[in-house]
């Protein structure tokens, strides 16, 4: 090549792109007042907007009547506003039903304990975080069941209950104690017991001094609950929205599982568990949430030993969960067949088997492709759960019902189903916000 | 039995790590290898070219157990394959695979990608893991992009990337499926610059690729295919500068 004179490159300098600003008047008289039609829309709908809320708020703040005895002093006090009286004269029910009062306090208890233990899943930088989910879907239900259903340890608390109990329990303590040791700075439980651990057993060093600790905690925990004395509440007692939320929570949180299992099956190349999984999967979709539920309670008793008949919750936990796993199913199927041979392949070639490829490569990736889906199938469970109450539970809806059953308060039916639309809005919105949010994390991620 | 292969480098086949013996494999109706026989020697650096269809992707596939195989036998370091897909724990210890389009794990960061094998299947400790997969990842020149999602680097670097991870298994033979087809050329030195320093530490190797100069430089042997069926084998100056066959000359003035 030979040696020319070149022309010597220089980048242009960058420059921002030119901005159009604008204010708010701006912008508004831009897009909603551009045309003589689309003023008139504007205006037609702020006017609409306008009566809606003005009649609603007229009926439910301004003309409600907040304090009164029963339905006739109400309407005497106010004939067209809302009679919220009756509504907070019955508001214990509605969110505990028939659990006795001066055992609510469990109620709020167990539920505060659940959150809590999801707690440290908020802070990102905390380790074993898949451990800590876990752990609360297969050890707080033991602990929950034990706060709501009461009961001495060894009477009326079964052995395998009160074994789970006393590890729950541990656990929960050991996850607080290492979270405060490691705010603190200082070094977590399980890695001060190591060294003591590592003299006493040759291999396994780090699983050894979590293991340890945990079984201290758990026998401190077992032994300080057997001398604790819970007045038991048997569950034709549970209700309002209490059991709603635990019907709901336990079908979200078993349609993940049983979803996958059920997912992964039709996908098989057994036959019989190929098949046996679809045709579950499309039984169950092809039928009502209502006909899954009659069934449960009326044909499980059949298939089941005589004597063993489990009580109406359990018949409904166990319809509701496969209704909800066999639609998760097919939400996961599709995440699935989303991911591309490749990812298997490269799984292979490292050596992954079935399962560890599946729970580490295919999965993680297929629920996040669909955690719309995911999230669309929680919102609908959490309202179908209102059916439990066709089938006598005395769940959030039947207790509105009685609301209007009460002499005190013959007829009022509107006021409950209001509050009851505006529950279930606030939770159902949340979780949708919710979603869209880890959607966006998750997003971010990827380029 | 193929040891005494006619063109084999003298020296490089004192021990076969594959040894592919009539091996004859079908998509359906479609007649997709053709008897092949093929011997690979430890430390030998392959090249298998040959034009699109020619079956290069079947044949280095079914060496690790991704497709099945109807016909004949595949021998590693003396251990008989299996004809069916069903997953082979020695083979997958044993070889390595780099794909064309990377594959890698895109919700796992780089490192993660790397470190996978170790803890899951090597059981060593995250610091252990953390250790070597770094190791790779200097090796290849990205240690600095640890922590980023494979989605956030350019198709060289995740080239690289694919690489560390099959290296992180610590394995006998690695298997390359075209990969630098799918890179801007700027890249493709990058990638073969790590692949050119792995045949320096006396790795096995398997490379389908067409960069007739990184066989040049490095190959120990080239393999000529077409129509599922071996055409040539033979030294990198032979296969390439004197071929025997019109159609291997064909090809090579096509892609030269
Ligand atoms: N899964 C499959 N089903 C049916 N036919 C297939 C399949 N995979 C490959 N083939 C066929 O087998 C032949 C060889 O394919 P192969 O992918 O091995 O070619 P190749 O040499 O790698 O080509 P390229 O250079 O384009 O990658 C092709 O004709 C292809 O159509
Ligand atoms: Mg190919």
């Amino acid at each position: 090549m030979s040696e020319q004179k070149l022309k010597h490159f220089v980048p242009t300098p960058p420059r921002l792109p030119a901005t159009n600003e604008q204010n708010l008047l701006r912008r508004i008289q831009k897009q909603c007042f551009n045309s003589i039609g689309n003023s008139l829309l504007t205006i037609s709908v702020l006017v609409l907007i306008y009566y809606v809320a003005k009649s609603f708020l007229d009926w439910a703040v301004f003309n409600a009547v907040w304090n009164a005895a029963t339905r006739r002093e109400c309407m005497d006090i106010s004939p067209d506003g809302a009679c919220w009286a009756g509504v907070i004269d019955w508001f214990n029910g509605l969110i505990y039903g028939r659990y006795p009062d001066e055992e609510q306090w469990r109620v709020n208890g167990g539920v505060v304990m659940g959150l809590l233990w999801l707690l440290p899943l908020m802070n990102r930088r905390i380790a074993y975080r898949n451990s800590i989910l876990i752990s609360w879907i297969t050890l707080y239900p033991f602990l929950g069941a034990y706060m709501f259903l009461g009961g001495t340890f060894g009477q009326d608390v079964g052995i395998i209950h009160m074994v789970f109990t006393s590890l729950a329990a541990g656990y929960f303590i050991l996850l607080y104690l290492n979270w405060m040791l490691c705010a603190a700075g200082q070094s977590s439980l399980p890695e001060r017991v190591t060294p003591l651990t590592s003299k006493l057993f040759r291999r396994g060093q780090h699983m050894n001094g979590f293991l340890l600790v945990w079984a201290v905690l758990s026998i401190l925990c077992g032994v300080a609950l057997a001398q604790v004395n819970l007045e038991p509440v048997p569950v034709d007692r549970w209700g309002g929205l209490f059991l709603t939320l635990i019907i709901a929570s336990f079908a979200i949180t078993m349609s993940i599982p049983v979803g996958i299992l059920l997912a992964l099956g039709r996908r098989s190349k057994l036959p019989v568990i190929h098949w046996l999984s679809m045709m579950l999967i499309e039984l169950v979709r092809a039928v009502p949430l209502i006909t899954v539920l009659f069934m449960a309670v009326t044909l499980l008793p059949i298939f089941l030993p005589s004597g063993a008949e489990p009580d109406k919750l359990s018949q409904v936990l166990f319809a509701v969960c496969l209704f909800a796993g066999a639609y998760m199913a097919e939400n996961i199927r599709g995440g699935l067949q989303a991911i591309p041979d490749g990812q298997y392949e490269a799984a292979q070639t490292l050596g992954l088997g079935y399962w560890l490829t599946m729970g580490l490569i295919i999965l993680p990736q297929a629920m996040r492709l669909m955690i719309p889906n995911i999230m669309t199938s929680f919102i609908s469970m959490l309202k179908d759960t209102t059916l439990v109450s066709i089938i006598g539970l005395f769940d959030i809806m039947l207790m509105a019902r009685n609301i209007s059953n009460d002499k005190n308060w013959i007829g009022l039916h509107t006021e409950p189903l209001a509050l009851i639309s505006i529950l279930f809005f606030v939770m159902c919105y949340g979780m949708s916000q919710y979603s869209l949010n880890l959607e966006k994390r998750l997003k971010a991620h990827r380029s | 039995m193929t040891l005494s292969d006619p063109q084999a480098p003298a020296g490089k086949l004192s021990r076969p790590a594959i040894e592919i013996d009539n091996l004859n494999k079908w998509f359906g109706s479609y007649h997709a290898l053709r008897d092949v026989s093929l011997t690979v020697g430890e430390q030998e650096i392959m090249v298998v070219c040959g034009p699109s269809g020619s079956g290069k992707s079947t044949l280095i596939r079914c060496l690790n157990h991704l497709e099945e195989y109807q016909e004949g036998r595949i021998c590693v370091f003396g251990q008989e394959l299996a004809r069916d897909q069903k997953s082979d724990r020695f083979i997958h210890q044993t070889m390595g695979m780099v794909f064309q389009n990377f594959n890698l794990f895109p919700h796992l960061t780089v490192l993660q990608n790397c470190t996978l094998g170790l803890t899951w299947l090597r059981k060593k400790t995250e610091s252990e893991a953390r250790d070597i997969a770094m190791g790779l990842l200097e090796r290849v020149g990205i240690e600095h992009l640890a922590d980023r999602f494979p989605g956030q680097l350019s198709g060289g670097q995740q080239q690289r990337v694919a690489i560390s991870r099959s290296l992180a298994m610590d394995p006998k033979i690695m298997l390359f499926d075209e990969p630098t087809s799918a890179l801007d050329p700027e890249m493709v030195k990058e990638v073969l610059d790590v692949m050119v320093k792995l045949a320096e530490t006396g790795m096995t190797m398997v490379c389908v690729t067409h960069e007739m100069q990184f066989a040049r430089q490095v190959a120990d042997r080239v393999v000529f295919m077409q129509d599922g069926e071996i055409v040539e084998v033979g030294p990198p100056e032979q296969v390439l500068l004197h071929p025997q066959w019109d159609r291997t000359r064909e090809f090579l003035n096509h892609i030269l």
